[in-house]
């Protein structure tokens, strides 16, 4: 049985407007977000990222796990990226040193160097912040689009019947997974297996998490057999369906359809006459 | 007058297998009939549920020949949109069956494919809710609901596509025995006001409380019996199917007297030697205005048979979680030989405490029964030579041989079910704990392998969890009674069953075997199969 996220009825922000409106929103940030690598238009979006998440009635106790997997996620890779300059090399041509580190030591004639430069460093903060405000936005929608409103807000951005019933089983089937996980992972226990004691090369170490893998997809595949027989069974893709949910845009979901549309316009903008671009503060320089 | 089903030479095949699933059906069934398909596992019960509900050979394939009938309108050629609206089917778990995220939404799934008017499927979403007297139930959430209420939740979406005919298939497995009661008597009601029912059901003194006016007995795909359930007992074997105790009594008194049961676990210590595992005041939430355990208090001893009862949700499987260290206590502590569970991992507890979990699928993963069955005595690094006696042994007592280099996850789900059994009795732990181990499986295996296992040497105690009140009469020589996260009792089975007020308090419902056990309890001292009973009376 699919069972869903901790969504609870909360009064915040987010709640306040119709899911598909606030769907359009997410969509124009996301997309206004990715069109700039300046920090400081960057910190504008996380700053509004952050206004929804404080205001999102979520407390830190239901939502703390999800932001250590997802943050520290964040920061170890853009630590990486701040090591290494990966990924920057295309938005600037130049570096200025900060510091250099050699290793005192030497790998078969190659000696390890770690330079800091004020690029990598501005980049690495860029990203961080761009990351962070999309990761903030994408946190909040499990815990605050209500389960039973998912297929009717999918249909309603326009997308059809089965589409949007599709949708909807996807969205639940996430939560699903990871407890059918949970479930495999302590029968296994249960079996003297020990996920922590996992050695060996990399062929070897996903051998050994066959006992989980194996039957968690296995659970996967028989349980959406039994959803479509039960869809099956139940008339469902005869025809167009009606959707029992309504949802009905207020004054307010046009507006806030129209502010995120407003600034992905001015971002599209900003961006055509060369706003936003990769910036380097001057103190690091 | 016409037929609610008439079936003509059905026989059906099943694409990956070589013989015939269901051979030669002739079937005529009348409006406003109880039918109940019994037989044993594998004999054909839910391939014919599969053919009347449109699902074969649309949805598993196969050669597929004869005639059905519904109303009066042959079915081939009827989309399955079409035979949904005629055929109702609850399915034997009702959590592979609901779609929606709140009741309300699940009922009114069918309604809202077949694209009617909002009003109109609220109306009939709200009807059918009312009709099974689950209206307070419309607002909740499917997931959160009890295995009963998801059940009736389940009757009432296919109810409200007002089908001419309800198609039950083992409704009553995953239920607590007063859900399986209640759902029975919605049922008798449906019937008693002109629908047809067919209900798939093994577990034959269950539905009798339905009056269900003929039994189709099915053997290997074929019909056995069909006619009168009083003249049934007299054509099939009484082993295989679970009948009301003084019917047994009366057919195995023209049998061999059988073995007294005796298990081979040591006699039950007294309560001054050491507890093998120690429950101290053990409470335990998930929500913390939610408890789960509330201030238990459970020493387990050698020789030790407990049989734990209760309703769905009542805490039985979060209580013997604890005592594998799947879940540690919020307060109090749960000591596993000596040892706090906090101190101790679950791979070193599983040294000494084997758990069977009630679903096989979470488990199973190896290419071959052997090789599963060798994962948990090699994760305890025993000896290549021992885990090669150990897995045979386990093999043999819940008859797989010859399934040893099959792979479990083709077998069938009561054969998965053994094979999950059979992967802990091969780690040999000292304490043996299931969760449902008969569940899914067919009367006549589950009692036979029940026996073996409690004649296995070796176990100092064995612990099930069970809905079934005769599994803890025949083998428990203890019995926790748990409601509401508490043990509200804890004493021998006679001790702990013949209360039938705080029994039925727990939802625990007393079977015909209990009943007439205790009557001649003054006399046997003791309680017993009805096998044995009929030897002794």
């Amino acid at each position: 049985m699919l069972v869903t996220w901790r969504y609870r009825k909360r009064r915040s922000l987010i709640q306040s407007f119709d899911p598909r409106a606030w769907l359009i929103f997410y969509a124009t940030f996301i997309a206004s977000t990715l069109l700039f690598w300046d920090m400081r238009y960057q910190a504008i979006f996380l700053a509004m990222a952050l206004i929804v998440v404080f205001t999102s009635g979520i407390r830190w106790r239901e939502m703390y796990r999800a932001w250590l997997f997802i943050g520290g996620f964040i920061v170890f890779f853009s630590f990486l990226t701040f090591l290494t300059g990966r990924g920057g090399i295309e938005l600037y041509r130049e570096e200025h040193l900060i510091a250099r580190f050699a290793a005192p030591f030497s790998i078969l004639g190659w000696q390890p160097v770690l330079r800091i430069t004020a690029e990598k460093t501005a980049y690495a903060m860029a990203m961080l912040a761009r990351v962070f405000s999309l990761a903030s936005m994408t946190i909040l929608l499990p815990y605050s689009l209500n389960p039973a409103h998912y297929g009717v807000t999918f249909r309603g951005l326009g997308l059809p019947d089965k589409v949007a019933y599709g949708m909807d089983l996807t969205m639940r089937f996430i939560p699903t997974f990871g407890r059918d996980f949970n479930l495999t992972l302590d029968a296994q226990r249960a079996r003297g297996y020990e996920i922590e004691k996992i050695s060996g090369g990399l062929i070897a170490q996903i051998r050994k998490l066959a006992p989980l893998i194996v039957p968690v997809t296995i659970h996967a595949i028989a349980g959406s057999e039994d959803i479509i027989d039960a869809m099956d069974l139940r008339a469902f893709g005869v025809g167009p369906r009606t959707w029992l949910e309504e949802l009905k845009y207020r004054r307010r979901d046009y507006a806030l359809i129209g502010f995120g549309v407003l600034i992905l316009l001015l971002s599209i903008s900003f961006s055509l006459f060369g706003m936003g671009k990769f910036w380097v503060p001057g103190f690091l320089l | 007058m016409e037929a609610a089903l008439l079936i003509e030479n059905l026989s059906f095949r099943y694409r990956s297998r070589q013989e015939l699933a269901l051979k030669d059906i002739q079937l005529t069934v009348a409006k406003g009939e109880i039918l109940l398909i019994a037989g044993a596992s594998g004999c054909g019960k839910t391939t014919l549920a599969r053919c009347i509900n449109g699902l074969i050979p649309r949805s598993y394939k196969g050669e597929l020949s004869g005639k059905i009938q519904l109303c009066g309108i042959d079915i081939a050629k009827l989309p399955l949109a079409k035979i949904s609206q005629m055929v109702g089917t609850v399915l034997q778990d009702p959590e592979r069956q609901i779609l929606g995220t709140r009741v309300i939404s699940e009922v009114a799934f069918g309604l809202e494919n077949l694209g009617l008017p909002r009003e109109e499927i609220l109306a009939a979403a709200n009807q059918a809710l009312e009709h099974l007297g689950i209206s307070d139930l419309r607002d909740r959430e499917t997931f959160n609901l009890s295995g009963g209420e998801k059940q009736k939740v389940a009757l009432a979406g296919v109810l409200a596509m007002k089908p001419n005919l309800l198609l039950l298939d083992e409704p009553l497995a995953s239920l607590d025995p007063a859900s399986a009661q209640e759902t029975l008597s919605i049922v008798r009601r449906l019937a008693d006001e002109g629908m047809t029912v067919l209900m798939v059901e093994h577990r034959i003194e269950d539905v009798l409380k339905i009056a269900p006016d003929r039994v189709l007995y099915l053997q290997r795909g074929e019909i056995r019996y069909l006619g009168r359930l009083e003249d049934l007992y007299h054509s099939i074997n009484y082993h295989e199917v679970k009948l009301p105790a003084p019917m047994i009594v009366q057919l195995a008194k023209q049998e061999a007297k059988p073995q007294i049961f005796v298990s081979s676990l040591p006699s039950p210590e007294a309560s001054d030697t050491p507890p093998l595992v120690s429950f101290h005041q053990v409470g335990f939430f998930y929500d913390e205005d939610k408890p789960v355990l509330k201030e238990v208090n459970l020493d387990i001893r050698r020789g030790d048979i407990i049989a734990v009862l209760g309703a769905n949700g009542a805490g039985k499987t979060t209580l013997v979680k604890h005592a594998i260290g799947l879940l540690k206590p919020k307060s109090g502590r749960v000591l596993v030989n000596g040892r706090d569970t906090h101190t101790q991992s679950v791979a070193q507890i599983a040294q000494i405490l084997g758990y069977v979990f009630q679903s096989p699928s979470h488990m199973l993963f190896a290419p071959t029964v052997e090789e599963e069955l060798a994962f948990g005595p090699r994760n305890l690094q025993h000896s290549e030579e021992q885990i090669r006696k150990e897995v045979t042994e386990a093999i043999q007592i819940v008859h797989l041989s010859g399934m040893e280099k099959n792979p479990p996850l083709a077998l069938s789900f009561g054969q998965q079910k053994r094979v999950s059994i059979a992967a802990v009795l091969a780690m040999r732990s000292r304490i043996l704990v299931m969760d449902e181990p008969t569940a899914g499986q067919d009367y006549q295996n589950y009692m036979s392998f029940m026996h073996a296992i409690l004649q296995m040497p070796g176990f100092e105690a064995i612990i099930f969890i069970t809905h079934d009140v005769d599994l803890a009469v025949i083998f428990a020589n203890r019995v926790l009674l748990m409601d509401q996260g508490q043990i509200v009792a804890d004493d021998s089975p006679a001790n702990v069953l013949q209360d039938f007020d705080r029994l039925r308090a727990c939802r625990v419902i007393p079977t015909s075997l209990l009943d007439l056990n205790l009557q001649h309890y003054p006399r046997t001292r003791r309680l017993m199969s009805a096998e044995a009973l009929a030897h002794v009376l």
